[in-house]
């Protein structure tokens, strides 16, 4: 299947749309990518703000955010809700 | 439950070091100590492997069940490799072990995408017009003079480039390091065309009054 045989959907849409953010590399985000999530966990923001363009970049990249909130929950462990976090994520 | 706790088949939950514990002295010690935590760390490696793959239901019914437990092995020994090689630059921002699962989590997703789009066509070669389709009643409740906008914006002010890139990786959903290799580039060099082509949008849309720019964003 290709494009133009597929449907524009309201995610592509959403997708194509979307703010990006101040620029964030992928290989950025992989290596900031421990630390976001646990600063998610613990409710806590970033004092140094260094985590800023995380958001952005996770709401644009699919495969970082794949990543991202499978890295979130290997974190967690048991007895921490991690909805909270995975919502606030990608910024929600 | 989560699938991450029925992964857990030992006591100590993963990612929680043992009393005392200290992975890094561990791994740069000598003899039994540093088997014993080269040990603990594959079969962390492997839980975060397993882990990832088990949350790619759709690419991992693509591949079959071998090859997908061939993938994780893969992707536990790549990630053993990588978290070795950089052992000296972990800081200590985060937990060690969270620090050393998302290098299994990486190559387990980049592996069964790669698997999983072996076999499927990625069109490239052609710059393909998206399908002038009637709205649905929803679709012109929720902007389909929007949608026609960004159709229009996506052949004046892109590049051929850019526009090919934000089709392949949105709309045809071709994962974004299955494109990286057919086009011989890497995640990093294809996101950022994805980036200047969402600025490029926005600004357009912007100006026609389809959108309003975020806070800080410019035009």
């Amino acid at each position: 299947m290709t494009a133009a045989d597929r449907p524009f959907t309201t995610e592509a849409l959403s997708q194509l749309t979307t703010d990006p953010g101040p620029w964030l590399s992928c290989d950025d985000c992989f290596r900031l990518a421990d630390r976001y999530v646990e600063v998610l966990l613990s409710g806590t923001p970033d004092p140094a703000d260094e985590l800023a363009a995380m958001p952005t970049h996770l709401a644009g990249c699919s495969a970082c955010a794949e990543e991202a909130a499978t890295l979130l929950l290997l974190a967690g462990g048991d007895g921490v809700d991690p909805a909270g976090a995975l919502r606030r994520l990608t910024g929600g | 439950m989560t699938e991450v706790s029925r992964d857990r088949t030992a006591a100590r939950p993963a990612g929680s070091p043992e009393p005392g514990e200290d992975w890094i002295a561990e791994l740069t010690s000598d003899g039994p100590r540093r088997d014993d935590a080269l040990r603990r760390l594959h079969a962390l490696l492997l839980r975060g492997a397993r882990f990832q793959v088990s949350r790619m239901s759709g690419l991992r019914a693509m591949v079959g069940a071998a090859q997908v437990e061939d993938i994780i092995t893969l992707a536990a020994d790549e990630a053993m490799v990588a978290v070795l090689g950089k052992l000296a630059t972990f800081e200590g921002r985060s937990r060690f072990t969270t620090w050393a699962y998302k290098f299994a989590v990486l190559q387990a997703a980049v592996e069964l995408r790669r698997q999983a789009w072996s076999h499927r066509e990625v069109p490239l070669d052609a710059v393909p017009q998206l399908a002038e389709r009637q709205p649905s009643p929803d679709q012109y409740a929720e902007g389909a003079e929007l949608a026609h906008a960004v159709r229009d914006a996506l052949d004046r002010v892109l590049t051929p480039h850019q526009r090919r890139i934000a089709l392949a990786l949105i709309v045809d959903e071709v994962p974004i390091d299955v494109l990286a290799e057919r086009l011989g580039t890497n995640r990093n060099a294809l996101y950022k065309t994805l980036h200047d082509a969402r600025v490029r949008l926005r600004a357009h849309l912007a100006l026609q009054g389809y959108l309003t720019p975020s806070p800080g964003e410019t035009r």
